[in-house]
């Protein structure tokens, strides 16, 4: 008997496709945010957490210039000229456990010119330790050396990209390029990283001394953040006498707050998590508020639905229906409709989300709350949506409704 | 088979203005009849018909179908009664739009046990005589029709009586008559039949006359010799020649 109610309500929602599609519309938006913000959090978080492991290992510190990372702040970087090549040197000889630092200075956009071959890109000063901190070596040619950072001689390091473009199969090492207005040779080509998590493609990085960076490329006498590689047993202490040793350094007064910032991987990961929230909880909130409001469309339209077929639902009464297989009928309706436009929610959401994670460089994780959430929600929403209308339609006086 | 005692029915609550749509009726049907009950509009006869079909309840007396007492049952009772033993004809169709006819037919079926409905809805289409018109939606039939598609869906659950609403009601004089031919041939296999009207020209197709006035029945009498319909059609087409 309910199979032939349930073909029954089939059949009506093909008859009313204008008003089926509506509903289905509504859910499927909901399920596609749902998907989209599941699936691109999870990746864009994993994608994250891989790149902090050779980013930021559990044996770095960063410090920055200026008061720094305010959670969703301007970045003072650049404008702050307060952190020296100098102080990190102090930090290295005076805190005891930090082994070695790497001095970050960068210029982007920058030409680079080889040939007729004219390329925008970025360009990141480095010391020595570089390799070493940043776990970054050559593939071809050497690494700077001490006596390049000390004489800030013209060489450089190309991205194994940028080396392609601008030299195609031809051997780059010894070749004089342009960057900027500078001539420079190049010194060796670096080994593959990809993307970093601000979505740079470290390949088409070129790398230079960051002395021949301070004095010839951007005349400055500042770095605006270093890379510490630091004894991990000792991270917090080391943290505070970095702080004292800067303080000291630029003269600051008690009352003065730090014009510098100490980032450890505990902040880091707490930053981590921070975002983690806003992808997982925040995003499929708003989905969520979305089903809730799909949920109320198929509501309105179901009772609307229910309002306009007082003459049909008189009818299947006469002719038998009983209030419980009225009841069924309508919950069964706005169910399938819901399920429907979760489905296609579903597969368009995760279309999409792939097709968008792809076209950011991102590798697709195939997330499973929106499968299980997609599926199980409009199932959810379906029945709730249903019961008000349904029991309308069940309770509907058949005289009245067949007047 | 019907038997109804003492009954009234009274719209508006207590206190406020009520009407009285029946007052105090008492009345027996026996299986097989093809009875008419007719009045005036505002007289009681569509209330009556509602009583009769289990689509509402009186206010008051005693409603006996089959022996048994109508007015203790629940309403999913009363719908599986309305299921198996009653059909309805309406005046206004009430087919499902964009609806075919054997879609329609077949509706009362989906709340039944029966197993090959579309079997059954084409055998009672072809009993009203649309053997050649079931795949058409309801816009697509006459209103003549249409009602037949209607009486078609009606009879599919095989009702021990049918019960008919003003049938004629929105049909033209020929039309109307086809349809009281379709009822009376019903009444001849034995189904209980019961038209309310207030053409007292079809009511006299029928073989009990039921009036109604304000509530109240005041006239109940057989018909000696019920109209003829086939001779009547001849006699319109030769007039319509």
């Amino acid at each position: 008997m309910n199979k032939k109610i349930i073909k029954s309500g089939v059949k009506f929602l093909l008859r009313h496709k204008l008003q089926s599609f509506f509903m289905i519309l509504g859910v499927m938006i909901g399920v596609i945010f749902l998907c989209l913000t599941f699936a691109i959090g999870s990746s864009t978080e994993k994608q994250i957490l891989d790149k902090m492991k050779g980013f930021f290992s559990s044996n770095n510190i960063f410090i920055m210039a200026g008061k720094g990372m305010k959670r969703g702040g301007p970045r003072s970087e650049g404008s702050v000229t307060t952190l020296k090549l100098e102080d990190m040197e102090a930090v290295l000889n005076a805190v005891p456990g930090v082994i070695r630092f790497d001095p970050m200075q960068t210029l982007s956009p920058c030409e680079v010119i080889y040939g007729n071959v004219n390329i925008s890109t970025t360009i990141q000063g480095r010391s020595v330790d570089g390799e070493v901190v940043w776990n970054r070596t050559v593939t071809s040619g050497e690494y700077l050396n001490k006596e390049d950072v000390e004489s800030a001689a013209r060489v450089a390091l190309l991205g194994s990209k940028i080396e392609k473009q601008l030299f195609g199969d031809s051997n780059p090492l010894r070749q004089q390029i342009r960057i900027g207005s500078v001539l420079f040779t190049v010194k060796g080509v670096l080994e593959e990283k990809g993307t970093d998590p601000h979505g740079n493609n470290l390949d088409m990085e070129v790398i230079v001394p960051i002395t021949t960076m301070m004095s010839r490329l951007k005349n400055v006498d500042y770095i605006p953040a270093a890379k510490l590689e630091v004894d991990e047993t000792k991270m917090a202490e080391i943290a505070e006498k970095i702080k004292t040793v800067l303080r000291e350094r630029h003269s600051l007064n008690a009352d003065v707050s730090d014009d510098f910032s100490v980032m450890t991987p505990v902040q880091a990961q707490e930053m981590v998590q921070k975002m983690k929230k806003i992808f997982t909880l925040y995003l499929p909130l708003i989905s969520g508020v979305i089903l809730l409001l799909s949920g109320i469309i198929i509501s309105i339209l179901m009772l609307i639905s229910v309002s306009r077929r007082v003459s049909e639902i008189g009818l299947r009464k006469a002719v038998g229906a009983s209030p419980k297989d009225i009841m069924l009928q309508f919950v069964f309706e706005s169910v399938m409709i819901s399920l429907i436009g979760g489905l296609l929610g579903l597969l368009i959401g995760l279309i999409g989300t792939w097709a968008i994670i792809t076209k950011l460089g991102y590798t697709f994780y195939l997330p499973w709350q929106p499968i299980v959430l997609g599926v199980l929600l409009p199932v959810i929403v379906g029945i709730l949506a249903g019961i008000i209308p349904a029991r309308k339609a069940a309770n509907l006086d058949p005289v009245k409704s067949l007047a | 088979m019907i038997q109804l005692k003492n009954i009234s029915k009274i719209y508006g609550k207590a206190g406020s203005q009520q009407v009285k749509a029946l007052d105090n009726v008492s009345l027996t049907i026996n299986k097989g009849e093809f009875v008419a009950i007719v009045g005036a509009s505002g007289s009681g006869k569509t209330t009556m018909m509602n009583i009769l079909g289990m689509l509402d309840r009186q206010t008051s007396g005693e409603y006996y179908f089959e022996n048994k007492v109508v007015s203790i049952l629940s309403n999913n009772e009363l719908a599986s009664i309305r299921s198996g033993k009653i059909g309805f004809v309406f005046q206004k169709f009430h087919l499902l739009p964009k609806t075919s006819a054997v879609e329609n037919v077949e509706l009362p079926l989906i709340y039944t046990d029966h197993k090959d409905i579309r079997h059954m809805a084409l055998e009672a289409l072809n009993k009203v005589g649309l053997s050649n018109r079931i795949k058409h939606r309801s816009n697509e039939l006459s209103s003549g029709q249409q009602q037949r598609v209607a009486i078609a869906r009606a009879l599919v659950n095989n009702p021990e009586m049918i019960l008919g609403d003003e049938p004629t009601g929105n049909l033209d004089s020929q039309t109307g008559l086809e349809i009281v031919d379709i009822f009376q041939q019903m009444n001849r296999t034995g189904k209980t039949v019961i038209l309310i009207t207030h053409q007292q020209n079809i009511a006299e197709h029928t073989n009990r006359i039921i009036r109604i006035h304000d509530g109240k029945i005041v006239e109940d009498y057989r018909v000696q010799n019920p109209r003829n319909i086939a001779g009547e059609l001849m006699k319109l087409d030769t007039m319509n020649k």
